[in-house]
């Protein structure tokens, strides 16, 4: 029988373990590429919470929320390769142009409601898109990608034997980013998002304007969203297009439906898994080939696109509020059954 | 002048292109409020049915082989959107986010299927030997090709209007366009409409994924990936749900992309992006649409 009221606090004690894994050298936790990995799904993780905080808290369906992202990757490398700046200012000044990008970007496109909204912010996301992959004015290398200029990257950061650093560095972001988030939507601010998103023509009619919140909202999903993409960076070493692109949006809403919108943990847990399955997947194909299935299954099973979709689908057709939904409903028919069993005895 | 042809002429073919992408994708939107997403799968799907029949069925690259293969790949992709539209967006009725939810899972998963039953490798689409000829108009030359692209969108473009106007399925979906709960309420079955829009989109965007096929060179994938885009922003600039405002767009846009791309190269993306966000703020129904009630 599952004990409910202990999942708290065992959720902490497991958070707590894998935070402290890397430094007591326990099991994987100790493997730098198992840190490096990991490190890429938190800050996934993250980056799922920022958009939950505009897709599932406000009701703002936005297709081009990877472009800041993809900013606070690129303006930072571009300020440290070309300007020499250290990493933190570097980082902080392109945190800061970002929140102003996304205000502006929010400004146009919130004029602009439902799917147009989403057509809107589908054409910035290209348009973003295509000004880092055509390298326009030379800051961004194009296609290849930028690197980091490891010279001006603290030393703790660089090096096989130092990953753990950038695996804490990436837990870092993800509990700021929940933290924020977590006081965002407690704020009352907040409480006017979620108004907004179930019933917005009430909201204006107690006197509260709409487009002031939701630009509000989407500043703040944007700025939260460069900060992990200076952290990215700094793990991955290098900005790409890919970032930018529309793919990568969906990737976030893909990631938001799997663990559950609204829910906050939800969104950090289908970020992580989804990072972690879209790496984890490839292996399919090479236990695919051992075991001699047909090529008509293999060649699709070794995509992750493949499983990850299907399971996307069936998620919306069958279980709306993905696994935070599940785990709630789990728990409330749990409790249901006990006070029934409360009641008859 | 002779520039000015022959880049007018290829914005047109460009356009009619995007023309066959946007058609069916207004129509879905205008009716069913489903955001597609799915569409450059059918796209891909007309293309690869297209491929199949060109070089397993016919061995042979004549004018009548292109044009058959051309329509059935329209009628592959036409049933795999009808087998879509049966199977998912019909058991989500009205959860209008969800539906555009399950077409992404459908990209994904047709994408998936095919990158591994076809690798994303580019496989070549037998072209009739005269797609490569130009013909002098003035004195520019202008590549043959783009003149069937012209042709077979105005023909799709002379079905659909017709279709529309003429037959009672069509007077069905132009009311749903406009008020679906009030046809609804008079007792009409919309739900055949909702198939005939997803057929004909499918359709549409299947000879569109041939012929893109034959303008880009071949058959992979992952070819659909900016003309869903474009057939997006062409939709949202000619307003939703109005097939002639998606063909005025077309045209707008195509040659928009070649008049830009030849005075400042690569920048032609981007302007039509500008263009787009231009067309919203200053009529966010787009073009040719109606402010929905």
């Amino acid at each position: 029988m599952l004990r409910w009221k202990y999942s708290r606090p065992l959720l902490g004690l497991l958070i707590l373990i894998t935070a402290i894994g890397p430094a007591i050298h326990l099991g994987f936790l100790a493997e730098p590429g198992m840190q490096q990995t990991l490190a890429v799904a938190f800050l996934y993780g993250a980056l799922a919470l920022t958009y939950d905080l505009l897709f599932g808290f406000t009701g703002l369906l936005s297709f081009g929320h990877a472009v800041f992202f993809a900013s606070g990757m690129y303006l930072t490398a571009i300020f440290v390769n070309s300007a020499h700046m250290s990493l933190f200012p570097a980082a902080a000044i392109a945190i800061f142009i970002t929140s102003l990008l996304a205000t502006a970007v929010g400004a146009a496109s919130l004029r602009t409601t439902g799917i147009t909204f989403a057509m809107v912010t589908l054409a910035f996301g290209e348009a973003g898109h295509i000004i880092i992959s055509r390298n326009f004015g030379n800051f961004t290398n194009g296609e290849n990608g930028l690197a980091l200029n490891a010279d001006r990257v603290p030393s703790f950061f660089l090096g096989v034997a130092n990953t753990r650093y950038l695996f804490w560095l990436a837990l870092s972001v993800l509990a700021i980013t929940y933290f924020a988030i977590w006081w965002v939507t407690q704020s009352s601010a907040g409480k006017v998002f979620q108004a907004l998103r179930d019933n917005e023509v009430r909201a204006s009619v107690l006197g509260l304007n709409p487009f002031v919140y939701k630009l509000l909202a989407f500043m703040i999903a944007g700025t939260l969203a460069s900060i992990v993409g200076c952290a990215m960076l700094v793990i991955s070493g290098s900005a790409s297009p890919r970032f930018a692109s529309a793919e990568t949006t969906i990737a976030l809403l893909l990631m938001v439906i799997l663990g559950g919108a609204v829910t906050r943990w939800g969104a950090v847990i289908g970020g992580i898994l989804y990072s972690l399955a879209s790496t984890r997947l490839q292996d399919f194909s090479k236990i695919a080939t051992q075991h001699h299935i047909p090529k008509v299954l293999s060649g699709p099973l070794s995509e992750p696109a493949f499983t990850l979709g299907l399971i996307f689908i069936l998620i919306v057709m069958f279980a709306p509020g993905g696994l935070s939904g599940a785990y709630y409903r789990l728990r409330q028919s749990y409790f249901a059954k006990k006070s029934r069993k409360a009641e008859t005895e | 002048m002779d520039t000015f042809v022959l880049i007018s002429i290829t914005g047109v073919g460009l356009g009619a292109l995007y023309f066959l992408v946007a058609s069916g994708l207004s129509l879905i939107y205008g009716l069913m409020g489903v955001l597609n997403f799915a569409h450059g799968t059918f796209l891909v799907v007309g293309a690869f049915v297209g491929l199949w029949m060109s070089t397993q069925v016919f061995h042979t690259n004549s004018t009548f082989a292109f044009i058959v293969s051309m329509i059935v790949g329209g009628i592959g992709a036409g049933i795999f959107a009808l087998i879509m539209e049966q199977l998912l967006i019909t058991r989500l009725y009205n959860r209008h986010i969800d539906q555009a939810l399950v077409t992404v899972g459908v990209a994904l998963v047709v994408g998936a299927v095919l990158g591994g039953w076809f690798t994303n490798d580019l496989r070549l689409l037998p072209t009739p030997p005269w797609f490569i000829n130009t013909v002098t108009i003035g004195k520019a030359f202008i590549p043959v090709d783009r003149f069937l692209y012209i042709l077979t969108a105005l023909a799709l473009l002379g079905i659909f209007v017709g279709i529309l106007k003429f037959t009672r399925i069509g007077l069905i979906i132009r009311a749903g366009v406009e008020n679906r709960t009030m046809v609804t309420a008079l007792g009409i079955n919309v739900k055949r409409a909702f198939s005939a829009v997803f057929f004909l989109g499918g359709f549409a965007a299947g000879v569109g994924g041939v012929l893109i096929a034959a303008y880009q060179g071949g058959v992979t994938p992952l070819m659909a990936g900016s003309w869903l885009i474009y057939g997006f922003i062409v939709v949202v600039i000619g307003g939703m749900g109005s097939i002639g405002g998606s063909a005025v767009a077309a045209l707008l846009i195509g040659i928009t992309k070649q008049f830009v791309n030849y005075y400042i190269p690569g920048l032609g993306d981007f302007v039509v992006v500008i263009l787009l966000v231009a067309v919203l703020l200053v009529r966010p129904q787009g073009l040719f649409g109606k402010v929905s009630a």
